[in-house]
């Protein structure tokens, strides 16, 4: 028995001492939204409710256990089947869970109105990514995660945000209300901003919606909650709520560098500068299924060094890519890269790890073929 | 009818007078029972949808 | 609504002269491995599924293990992220496929029978085909892991599309095998609901079953429903992947979310599946110990039925974030919340048994008072998951991996633990050694909560389920947890100790091994149970008032 104390205690101070080291990371955030902190409210009711229950159970059973031992002399008592017990341990619960349910249906009410949105936010699952599409203000990026593969192997220190960071956060305003629309170009991913309490699905072929009124400013950080294949955990969100002055001149800009990388695409491109757009878009997009080696995983997942068929029709090559292999895990990129892009991966797939073919693919002919 | 109602409510809540039980089970006829059970249940889910729509408004 | 049983003089001569083999219609049986592969006798296909359930047992547990071992710390150090997949989505499914329902299947062979004065079970050669297409059904789910591209990765829920257009080339042996279990499941419910209806020793009436035998009738039930939607599902999987339809393909026209309402239609009841055997286990074994009368039997039967009948109306909650309407989420949430109240009623009823009984903690009782205590724990989790808003936060997190594993592991694997320990001396002949009984038992519970309670804490700080690698605050609770699951793992050995040890001897068990409040008629047969019992059938006689 003694034995089996200093056990227990040993446990409890394990786990009592890991609470004190997160200390602010060991319950459901609060949040920055009136809707996260009605939500909080709720799990802490509920969460009190369980353990006045479980004191007034578990208080019931061991005192049971401890005063009726049979090694003590304990005689049983005879007694079995009272209806008004029974009665009562079936109504007080109901009554509980009755009283859980009002709130809870208020809350769910409020969060099921997306009505006077005043900006809509696309968000399009994509393995491994989310890609963001101001509605009506020609502004979409792809947010990939930032963590670097070295960080991940451990070859090099982790920083603070580990696996939480990305090349290019959501940006929204704050005290505006905006409407998420959900969607996903392949499997079902889970978009999860736990300060936002915004959890959602997004199903390849179906839009859903949802919508978010950020009280605060400030970098709220979550993950992708659905099982979406290999790099599932590495797919992270960050959401950069600003002020809304300094959104709508966040989003001018965005507007006047779209515009630019548009101009880019008439020009005549070096190829020097199309390999170097290329491996970055290369690394972000491609690397995580066809390696950074362009070895690729086969079977799922083929090599492209030395792909005789990708490397003897040019054709083939940008058709796959532009519109994916239907049946397969290869997605079409038609939406997620722009002409210039497109037109530097594909030059870069060609002319990488020795498959040394000389082509380069100019945008602008890239963009003659999305237009037919 | 209202008495094999009454059981099958007994039931569903799990708690019942043994005395009714016993009578329940040696006089009563087990086809009412299942037919009122079914069709309780098929009750009891219609009620909550019910509920649900009411609070969905 | 004990039953006591009158002193059966012939008893014991029949089944020594069915041991014997002389003058019975019985044929010498084979010997060595074909006596095993030909059996049709229940108590040897009770054994063979309870020994294959404890391998399998064991290799989900390796798998767990792996899974535990690349989450002791952040980064990827062990497995690559692929198999890491893999692990997760073969642990889910050896554990519930193969691990605990042939283990309630192998009690329900055993005890069944026994419990009812039954010779055998209704169909003997059906149930030698269900346990052998078993083994067939996993060892062909664990060669997938060989196979080029891996085994299945994609969940133990195996959501399309990811299972089926960005699958493995393995993915059609996983449908087959799980084809295969399927049946299997199917079959041995028809048997052992077939068994229970026809089969109970005369005079023995539905209302005077012992409990296991009435949650295994409601098991039985819920089997037989669900089963075929379950082979309905990955059937249209099959179709999707080789055929060219598109049930779950929107390019095709086709609903991936249909596959969730399918999938879980089946789910939820499984779950129950489960859980209601371990329900008559624990309620068979607290009044035996507390030496007192269930404080309800009507209402424990009763309230078995009502969580049955609320199993097939809450699919809905295992898909509050996919965007259904409000009613339907409104639906869901109120249906799941009212399946606490017959679960109250379960819990309260073995608490008043409890309350001035007169108890003894033999390893049994352990395990069972264990089991009361954290399953309740499990469903006070599964109470706040219900709520649907509170769910958007808990969806997909280790508050989720938390919740269900505390309703399965000191849920439903201790109930199993629970019933081998209280019927080992039926069964062998022999009392379980207590020490070793008792070390198993509090390593078992202090490395169960060591590994699952952190999770809840790792859930609401917000790290999602099947992820290789995580973000810094979660390295404490992963590491705790890692620590808990490799205690909880090797303490098991303990447990095969435990069983071999009991097999080959120990203190001699009379025929009611666990005194007057261990009434039912299994323990009016001698320890060991003879081959064959109750072939004439007792004359069963409930107590009188």
């Amino acid at each position: 028995m003694r034995t089996l104390l200093v056990w227990l205690a040993g446990g409890l101070s394990l786990v009592g001492s890991s609470q004190a080291a997160l200390a602010s990371g060991w319950n459901m955030p609060v949040g920055v939204t009136d809707l996260s902190r009605e939500i909080y409210n709720l799990h802490m009711a509920i969460f009190w409710i369980c353990v006045v229950i479980g004191v007034v159970v578990f208080g019931v059973m061991f005192y049971s256990l401890i005063r009726y031992r049979h090694s003590k002399g304990a005689k049983a008592a005879n007694f079995h089947e009272n209806t008004t017990v029974e009665l009562i341990w079936t109504a007080v619960p109901l009554l509980i869970l009755v009283g859980m349910a009002i709130p809870a249906t208020a809350t769910l009410q409020k969060i099921y109105d997306p009505s006077d949105a005043e900006l809509d936010v696309m968000v399009t699952g994509q393995q491994w990514r989310w890609r963001y599409d101001y509605l009506g203000e020609d502004v979409a990026f792809n947010s990939n995660l930032a963590t670097s593969r070295s960080q991940i192997r451990g070859d090099e220190e982790r920083g603070e945000n580990y696996l939480l960071e990305v090349d290019e956060p959501l940006v929204l305003p704050i005290n505006r209300k905006v409407r998420f629309l959900f969607t996903s170009d392949d499997v079902i991913h889970a978009w999860w901003v736990p300060d936002l309490a915004v959890k959602q699905d997004t199903i390849p072929g179906f839009i859903s919606e949802n919508w978010v009124r950020i009280n605060e400013p400030g970098i709220y950080r979550g993950q992708c909650a659905e099982l979406c294949g290999v790099d599932h955990a590495f797919m992270p969100i960050v959401v950069h709520a600003m002020e809304e002055d300094d959104f709508e001149i966040w989003l001018a800009e965005r507007k006047e560098l779209a515009a630019e990388e548009a101009l880019g695409v008439d020009r005549e491109w070096e190829m020097d500068e199309l390999m170097e757009r290329g491996e970055g878009v290369y690394a972000t997009i491609c690397a995580s299924c066809h390696q950074p080696e362009g070895q690729g995983t086969p079977p799922a997942f083929p090599a492209l060094a030395g792909n005789e068929q990708m490397l003897a029709d040019i054709d083939w090559h940008t058709d796959i890519i532009i519109n994916g292999v239907s049946g397969t895990a290869m997605p079409s990129f038609r939406t997620t890269l722009n002409p210039v892009e497109l037109a530097a991966v594909i030059t870069y797939t060609r002319n990488a790890w020795g498959n040394d073919t000389g082509d380069a693919v100019q945008p602008a002919d890239i963009a003659k073929r999305l237009e037919r | 009818m209202w008495g094999v109602i009454k059981s099958v409510l007994a039931a569903f809540l799990g708690v019942q007078k043994e005395a009714q039980r016993r009578e329940d089970f040696e006089k009563g006829n087990p086809m009412a029972f299942i037919l009122v059970g079914i069709v309780m249940a098929l009750l009891f889910v219609g009620l909550i949808a019910l509920v649900a729509i009411w609070a969905a408004g | 609504m004990a039953p006591k049983v009158p002193p059966q003089p012939t008893l014991e001569q029949s089944s020594n002269a069915a041991e014997a083999g002389h003058g019975h219609a019985h044929e010498a049986p084979p010997k060595g491995l074909m006596r095993w592969l030909l059996t049709t006798n229940h108590k040897e296909i009770g054994s063979l599924y309870l020994i294959f359930s404890l391998v399998m047992f064991f290799i989900g547990g390796i798998f767990a293990l792996v899974v535990r071992l690349e989450l002791f710390q952040p980064g990827l150090q062990f497995v690559n992220p692929e198999f890491f997949n893999q692990m997760t989505t073969m642990h889910g499914l050896i554990m519930v496929f193969a691990a605990v329902m042939p283990a309630f299947t192998g009690l329900a062979n055993w005890m069944i029978p026994l419990q009812i004065g039954a010779p055998d079970m209704a169909l003997p050669r059906l149930n030698n085909f269900s346990f052998w297409l078993l083994p067939v059904s996993f060892g062909l789910l664990l060669s997938t892991l060989f196979m080029p591209g891996g085994g299945p990765n994609f969940g133990w829920t195996f959501y399309a599309p990811l299972s089926t257009t960005f699958a493995p080339p393995s993915t059609t042996f996983f449908i087959l095998a799980l084809h295969i279990a399927g049946i299997s499941s199917i079959l041995g419910a028809i048997n052992i609901v077939a068994t229970i209806l026809n089969m109970r020793a005369p005079g023995m009436r539905m209302m005077d079953m012992p409990l296991f035998v009435w949650t295994w009738l409601i098991t039985g039930f819920l089997l037989i429903a669900v089963m075929p939607v379950l082979a309905g599902v990955i059937t249209m999987m099959l179709m999707d992947i080789n055929f060219g339809t598109s049930f779950f393909n929107a390019a095709g026209g086709g609903d991936p979310v249909l596959f969730q309402h399918l999938f879980w239609f089946f789910g939820h009841p499984e779950v129950y599946i489960m859980i209601l055997p371990a329900f008559g286990i624990v309620s068979a074994i607290i009044p035996a110990f507390a030496r007192k009368r269930l404080f309800g039997y009507a209402s424990m039967v009763y309230a078995t039925a009502a969580i049955a009948l609320l199993s097939f109306m809450v699919w809905g909650h295992h898909m509050f974030v996919v965007g259904m309407p409000l009613v339907g989420q409104l639906f869901f949430m109120y249906a799941t919340m009212l399946i606490a109240v017959p679960t109250g009623v379960k819990v309260f009823n073995w608490i008043a048994t409890l309350f001035h009984g007169s108890i003894s903690f033999e390893p049994p009782m352990l395990f069972a008072l264990a089991f009361v205590v954290l399953f309740t724990i499990g469903g006070f989790s599964g109470l706040m998951l219900a709520i649907a808003p509170a769910d958007f936060q808990y969806h997909d997190t280790y508050f989720v991996v938390a919740h269900f594993h505390y309703v399965l592991v000191p849920g439903a694997i201790f109930a199993i633990m629970a019933g081998v320990y209280f019927w080992l001396p039926k069964w062998t002949g022999h009392y379980p050694h207590e020490r070793l009984s008792q070390w198993h038992f509090w390593l078992s519970v202090i490395g169960v909560n060591l590994t699952f309670f952190p999770m809840h804490f790792s859930g609401l700080a917000g790290m999602p389920r099947r992820i290789p690698d995580y973000a810094l605050q979660f390295a404490d609770f992963n590491m705790v947890s890692s620590i808990g699951a490799f205690m909880f793992g090797f303490s098991q050995l303990l447990f095969v100790a435990v069983v071999i040890i009991c097999v080959r001897g120990g203190k001699k068990a009379p025929a009611a091994a666990w005194g007057d409040y261990a009434d039912d008629l299994e323990w009016s047969v001698p320890s060991p149970a003879p081959l064959h019992t109750f072939e004439t059938p007792p004359n069963y006689q409930r107590p009188a008032h």
